[in-house]
């Protein structure tokens, strides 16, 4: 308990769990996680398939509830708080598979984020083209990211590598504080995890980014620290260095890191 | 004599009884609903009109072959099952991978086509079907007297019942099935041909259905349309109970009997809709129903293949529309055109739910119906003049859609359709039974009145101008709605509703309000008709009106600003010059609608559009455009 209340306190960090559980049918995909997200750091989280990273995400953005356990953000106890709520606390991520509005343009894709951020959704009869800037701003984001020439194609229709480019444009314009980026070169080309890294290192200034990779290279590159996963539980944690000396993380960690 | 809280015991346990037998149909229905979408993820809205088929096969093979009722429990199922086997084979099949609601459309056609050529041939009036001689009588218990069939078809249900659990439950059989619905490729992988057992797995479930069609046929009147109306209240068990869970299935089906039966002892005017109220309980205490799995953040989404995109309102398509409008009563016959206006008004409200908000309702008839009630009692007896009586019905229904709306979206896709749909019975039957409503003669004698208290309505001229420009005004605004702000954000929303909730946007707010507005419009479409009609009737809130709007705007292009337009057109022209064919035009409608899903899935308008884009592209060789203005350039 003097722990937890300590931990509650400690202005460091901006998100922390206590115990944090996640059971699918008896099955723990999450057991008992304390992790804590130190502010402006990029933190990169790792491990083998099905070690329970995304279900870690899905928890922190409340797109899973826990089964047990508590989630604080910025000394708050936010285990109760829906999906939305946790986006206007300044906490968004991206998705492991690709989630862009398909229907929408490329450009209508951003502005629908420009739209939330400026309180602006709930018009309902004005044109987005009169709206304050919101397509100013949309076009400048799309230039920004390399897009501006595919404003008017259907996000449906980009290639993955593209929408990937999108969503993390998309979850920008919401000026988060906290981004969580779930494997965002995953089915990237050299070329595209380039320019991705180099957007997110971009990005970072001012904010905390904690994100999913398998690329090492990446993590070596973007992380201040590094959490390892297996088996739904933290099987070590600290800088590259620390990290990749580490028997246990080796062992558990078959090939696939350095493959 | 004994009573129970003023009822005599032998009523009370008389209805119980009544109430028990229905509720075995009920569990019987739903558990091959939930076998068939648990397999197949289809929701078998022709599972009434298999039902009845079960029910008229016993009735025809009895009178004309005399074929008496024991073979025909057998028979009977088997001929419909094998009718299943061959609808899965054929058409089913080709809609795997495709969104669920086509399922739902492909077999809500189908069945509108049976029923309607089985009422043709057969007429809509009920047939008695004699109870077999082994089975008359029955026995006094002391309590209460219990006839031997009823006691028959309780034990026989729950034979089935469980024995249908134990199948999928408790064997290998059922272990492959279980495994084929969670992992098929793995399942094939085994040596076992998964589509061949899908395709047994539906025969399976419509037999079931054609089973509880022949129980049923000595219990109530064989009519060919027994099954439609006894679907929607077993689409409001599958709600109440969720379609998670077998057990679960038997278990509501019985108890939703038994709430009617005990309803109907002691409150009979509502044991009609006792059940939607149960459902409508349910939806708000417990939202994935009484044994659903766990409702968890927004569901899966799907990635959005044929998504409707934006288009202006453009101002010329406004102009051309007036245009036509003007010159249409030159040729047309008027009375035509302001029917299918307002046809087309209805339908464009749909389409700004179903096409841009994804949430397609199975119950817009409620709007259109509560609205022409409203508003012709606002304008017979109240006397408002006919702006007001129109504002009035037209609050109404948006005070409907709010309430239904909040209950309804806390469901999705094919659980959105049955709860619409039952809320919009649950209206039918109020309808029915209101004092104010006229029943079945409808509300007669609306006066047109005088507009503003200064244009006379009952001018014709002036009618068409009326409705003209209520059309275009509702369409304009439907157009704006859409390009809105707001309207881009209900696309996102229904493209990915995830994402657009890790984006911040409570996206419940946003569908109820699109739900309640689309609601509003259809409510000012259903006040219009009662002025121009000067009559409100039961038809207009029946299902079928719920199904017509659907068949309108999928006909047209679901997700055009025109599709739902040139659908109404179509659809209304249709009734018109077919008005001598009787129940054909179900059949008719019925086939339009297989034939849409099969062949035709973006409209009218979509595949003209994708025809004219695709034309184009291979003319000039260039990307087609999205003939979009896109701001900020
Ligand atoms: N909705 C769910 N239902 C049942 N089990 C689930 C669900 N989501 C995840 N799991 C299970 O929980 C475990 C952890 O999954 P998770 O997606 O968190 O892994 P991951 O570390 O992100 O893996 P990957 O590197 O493959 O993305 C897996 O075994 C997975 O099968
Ligand atoms: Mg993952």
């Amino acid at each position: 308990m003097a722990e937890a209340a300590e931990r509650i306190d400690d202005p460091r960090f901006v998100l922390q769990t206590r115990d944090l559980t996640r059971q699918f049918d008896g099955f723990f995909a999450l057991r008992k996680v304390n992790f804590r997200l130190a502010r402006d750091s990029v933190h990169a989280v790792i491990g083998p398939n099905g070690a329970g990273k995304t279900t870690l995400f899905n928890l922190l953005t409340k797109h899973l509830a826990p089964s047990e356990g508590a989630i604080l953000h910025d000394g708050e106890d936010v285990t109760r708080l829906k999906m939305p709520a946790m986006a206007k606390r300044g906490v968004v991520r991206s998705f492991q598979i690709s989630a862009v509005f398909a229907g929408l343009t490329v450009q209508e894709n951003v502005e629908v984020a420009l739209l939330r951020g400026s309180g602006l959704a709930w018009n309902l009869l004005g044109r987005i083209s009169k709206q304050s800037g919101v397509a100013e701003r949309a076009a400048a984001l799309l230039r920004r990211f390399g897009l501006a020439e595919h404003a008017e194609t259907m996000a449906g229709n980009l290639s993955y590598g593209r929408k990937r480019v999108l969503e993390l444009a998309t979850t920008l314009a919401l000026e988060p504080k906290v981004l969580l980026l779930d494997e965002p070169m995953a089915g990237l080309g050299r070329e595209d995890i380039g320019r991705v890294t180099a957007l997110i290192q971009q990005a970072r200034r001012g904010r905390t980014v904690l994100l999913v990779e398998h690329n090492m290279n990446v993590v070596a590159e973007l992380a201040d620290r590094i959490t390892v996963m297996v088996r739904g539980e933290i099987a070590a944690e600290g800088s590259y260095a620390e990290v990749a000396a580490n028997p246990a993380v080796i062992t558990a960690y078959t090939g696939r890191a350095h493959g | 004599m004994t009573t129970i809280f003023g009822v005599p015991s032998a009523v009370l346990f008389g209805q119980l009884l009544l109430g028990l037998v229905n509720g075995a149909f009920y569990a019987m229905l739903s558990l091959g609903l939930a076998v068939i979408f648990g397999m197949m993820n289809i929701v078998n809205f022709a599972h009434g009109a298999q039902y009845m088929m079960g029910a008229m096969l016993a009735w025809l093979l009895l009178n004309f072959l005399g074929v008496g009722y024991w073979w025909a429990l057998i028979l009977a199922p088997m001929a419909v099952g094998l009718g299943g086997v061959v609808l899965e084979r054929f058409l089913l099949r080709r809609l795997y991978g495709l969104d669920h609601l086509y399922g739902m459309l492909l077999t809500f056609g189908l069945a509108l086509m049976v029923q309607g050529a089985l009422g043709n041939w057969f007429g809509s009036s009920g047939q008695p079907y004699a109870i077999p001689a082994e089975l008359t009588g029955g026995r006094n218990l002391g309590f209460m007297f219990l006839p031997n069939y009823r006691a028959w078809v309780l034990v026989a249900s729950l034979v089935v019942c469980l024995g249908t659990w134990y199948v999928i439950e408790r064997t290998r059989l059922g272990a492959y099935l279980r495994a084929a619905t969670e992992n098929p490729v793995l399942v094939q992988a085994f040596g076992i041909r998964v589509p061949r057992m899908i395709m047994l797995t539906y025969g399976a479930g419509v037999a079931l259905a054609a089973l509880a069609g022949a129980l049923a046929a000595p219990v109530y009147q064989v009519s060919p349309s027994m099954g439609a109306d006894l679907l929607i209240v077993v689409f409001a068990v599958v709600v109440i109970g969720g379609m998670g869970s077998i057990m679960g299935s038997i278990v509501t089906g019985f108890l939703v009997g038994l709430i009617e039966g005990v309803t109907k002892a002691y409150y009979p005017e509502l044991s009609g809709t006792v059940v939607f109220v149960v459902m409508a309980v349910v939806l708000m205490l417990r939202p994935a129903g009484l044994f659903g799995a766990k409702l968890d953040g927004a569901g899966g989404h799907q990635e959005a293949t044929e998504a409707p995109r934006s288009s202006s309102p453009r101002a010329h398509i406004v102009l051309a529309l007036a245009a036509i409008m003007a010159v249409a009563p030159l040729v047309v016959y008027p009375g035509f055109m302001m029917k299918a206006m307002i046809f087309a008004l209805f339908a464009c409200a749909f389409n700004l739910i179903a096409g841009y908000g994804r949430l397609v309702s199975f119950g817009h008839a409620m709007f259109l119906g509560s609205a022409g009630y409203v508003c012709g009692h606002a304008a017979k007896v109240w006397a408002l003049t006919p702006e007001l009586a129109i504002l009035t019905g037209t609050a109404t229904a948006a005070l409907l859609g709010l309430v239904s709306g909040w209950l309804a979206i806390r469901r999705s896709g094919i659980y959105f359709a049955m709860v619409t749909l039952a809320f919009a019975q649950m209206i039918y039957f109020v309808a029915l039974q209101a004092p104010f409503t006229g029943g079945e003669n409808g509300l007669q004698g609306v006066p047109r009145g005088m507009l503003f208290g200064l244009i006379d309505l009952s001018k014709p001229v002036n009618l068409y101008v009326f409705v003209t420009v209520i059309f275009l005004a509702g369409f304009v605004l439907i157009m704006r709605l859409v390009d809105s702000p707001f309207g881009q954000v209900l696309r996102a929303i229904s493209n990915h509703e995830a994402r657009a909730q890790s984006l911040g946007f409570e996206t419940d707010r946003y569908k109820c309000l699109a739900f309640t507005l689309s609601a509003a419009l259809a409510g000012l479409a259903g006040s219009t008709k009662a002025i121009v009609t000067q009559i409100a009737t039961l038809t207009d809130a029946h299902w079928s009106m719920s199904g017509e709007v659907l068949l309108m705007t999928f006909l047209g292009g679901v997700g055009t600003p025109l599709g739902p337009v040139i659908g109404a057109f179509v659809v209304v022209a249709m009734q018109n010059y077919l008005a001598g064919v009787g129940q054909w035009v179900a059949v008719i409608h019925g086939l339009i609608f297989a034939v849409c899903v099969l062949a035709f899935r973006r409209g009218i308008v979509g595949e003209v559009s994708a025809w004219w884009h695709h034309r184009g592209s291979r003319g000039s060789g260039a990307v087609p455009s999205t003939g979009q203005a896109v701001p900020g350039k």
